[in-house]
């Protein structure tokens, strides 16, 4: 046996690969040369030092939001089975819709004996009868189910449409109170899976991200809601991610101090301290930089948060 | 990997109630496997809540491919793989925003006499961690593999979609680089042992 080969036949051996033919060779191997016996006490003293890292535990916290994101996952799989919806329905409906509109009016003009409007007014005339799709009554708190969400249209109106006692749609744009209303309760209603709720919080994002039309103090509310209560850590982290891309407010900067402060997961607290460095580099505040500072150097804490929150002190100025 | 006891429904059982719709499979699945795949995430991430995001990802992908699984591996096998591969883009995805590693973020000071009497059990801990960290993905993937959950080479090689050959270049790579990171701090180690 050379001694290049010691490594390998003694993590072989260490992870039970190795035959009894090759362990006989290292142990005559090991027999004359001291060199190699130093190195394999090295490779086991490194492999022994493994063991020193802890398992993570299951904790009983993580194991009820699993199982109820299971659950979860598990009725949306059944509701799709059961109800499987083709891409082209929606379109289909629309396309139907706007026949029938466009023959009743050819309807009616010819029996008024007057020259039927051209298509595209009736398209129009239709379209606005679209966007104007009352919102339902939410106050029982009722759940929206199957909801899916469409890209904004040259107008830049986007549309919600969901399941209740019959499939709906409301379009509207993003500055419209009744789609804002609709947004903020999607996002923060716990009779929406984890998976609708994130859905609601990226529809959220991308509509008002570029802080062209503000986002209504409604979905601030129910994003600062989510962010602060939401059992599942997922959907709070995508919660800070879409207030850390809004403008700093008052109400914004406190639900990123809380979660800062109490928030149990660190990619959350992570995005809570980079929107507070963001905002406090616009307008420093002394409570900011104060929970900035704790965490810089509190030792227990994760250390991704603890060095992320040094180097945004760095780059302030006080 | 899991051996049920007697009575208890296979894995490969557990993956057929999945696709019928039963949510009792799915949460059976979870509480066998969940504490594997945690360890196993929290490994590859080096974060507690990031792998615990990660490890309900991979309960989710399992109810929504409980179909695709074509019963060639054995069932630990899949779910490793699909853990390992939720791993690997999580970081891709992280990579986008700024972390800082592990191993760049500076330890708190020591107090006390002196460093051999301060290296305590957490110490030695947060260094095998690090040392981890430093290790690259493909060899700290088939060195967690080996070492915390004992599987055998041909059953990494499944996992990670490698030859056997490829799984034994990769531990003995990442042995051969821990070695030389622990060897640094050998001395305070065993005589803290």
């Amino acid at each position: 046996m050379e001694c290049s080969e010691l490594t390998a036949l003694v993590v072989g051996d260490l992870t039970g690969e190795t035959n009894e033919e090759a362990r006989e060779r290292l142990s005559r191997h090991l027999s004359s040369c001291a060199q190699c016996r130093e190195e394999k006490t090295r490779i086991e003293s490194a492999w022994r030092l493994l063991g020193q890292d802890a398992d993570a535990p299951v904790t009983s916290d993580f194991r009820r939001a699993s199982l109820a994101l299971i659950e979860d996952e598990m009725i949306r799989r059944r509701v799709r089975s059961f109800r499987p919806r083709p891409r082209w329905a929606i379109p289909l409906a629309y396309a139907a819709g706007l026949a029938v509109a466009a023959a009743g009016g050819a309807f009616v003009a010819r029996q008024a004996g007057k020259t039927p409007a051209p298509a595209g007014t009736a398209t129009a005339a239709a379209n606005e009868q679209t966007s104007t799709t009352a919102l339902p009554n939410l106050e029982s708190g009722a759940r929206l189910a199957n909801v899916s969400y469409s890209a904004p249209d040259a107008q830049g109106r986007i549309g919600v449409s969901f399941d209740m006692e019959s499939r709906r749609t409301v379009v509207g744009k993003p500055g419209d109170p009744e789609l804002a209303k609709l947004l903020a309760y999607l996002v923060s209603r716990s009779t929406q899976t984890s998976g609708e709720r994130s859905q609601a919080i990226e529809q959220v994002s991308s509509t008002y991200a570029s802080r062209t039309v503000p986002a209504s103090p409604e979905i601030v509310r129910a994003l600062t809601s989510t962010l602060k209560r939401d059992p599942n850590p997922g959907v709070r982290k995508k919660a800070a991610d879409a207030l850390a891309a809004f403008p700093a407010t008052p109400e914004i900067r406190a639900a990123f101090l809380e979660a800062l402060s109490a928030d149990r997961n660190p990619a959350v607290r992570l995005v809570a301290v980079e929107a507070l460095a963001a905002a406090a580099k616009e307008s420093p505040d002394p409570r900011t930089i104060e929970s900035l500072r704790e965490k810089a150097v509190d030792p227990a804490e994760n250390g991704f948060v603890r060095a992320k929150a040094a180097s945004a002190l760095k780059g302030m100025e006080f | 990997m899991n051996n049920p006891g007697v009575g208890q429904p296979t894995d490969r059982t557990l993956l057929e109630r999945i696709r019928r719709g039963d949510t009792s499979g799915a949460a059976e699945l979870f509480e066998r496997y969940a504490p594997a795949l945690l360890r196993f995430t929290d490994r590859l991430l080096s974060d507690r809540g990031t792998a615990e995001e990660v490890t309900q990802e991979v309960f989710v992908k399992v109810i929504s491919r409980a179909h695709q699984y074509d019963g060639r591996a054995e069932v630990s096998s899949w779910l490793f793989a699909i853990a390992a591969n939720a791993c690997r883009d999580r970081k891709r995805r992280d990579r986008r925003a700024t972390i800082v590693p592990l191993e760049a973020v500076p330890e708190p000071a020591q107090k006390g006499e002196g460093v051999e009497s301060a290296i305590g059990d957490r110490e030695r801990r947060d260094a095998v961690r690090r040392a981890l960290s430093a290790l690259s993905e493909e060899q700290r993937e088939a060195l967690v593999l080996a070492r915390y959950h004992g599987l055998p080479y041909a059953e990494i090689a499944e996992v990670l979609g490698i030859s056997v050959g490829a799984v034994k270049t990769r531990i003995f790579r990442a042995v051969e680089a821990l070695k030389i990171r622990f060897s640094e701090g050998e001395a305070s180690w065993n005589a803290a042992n």
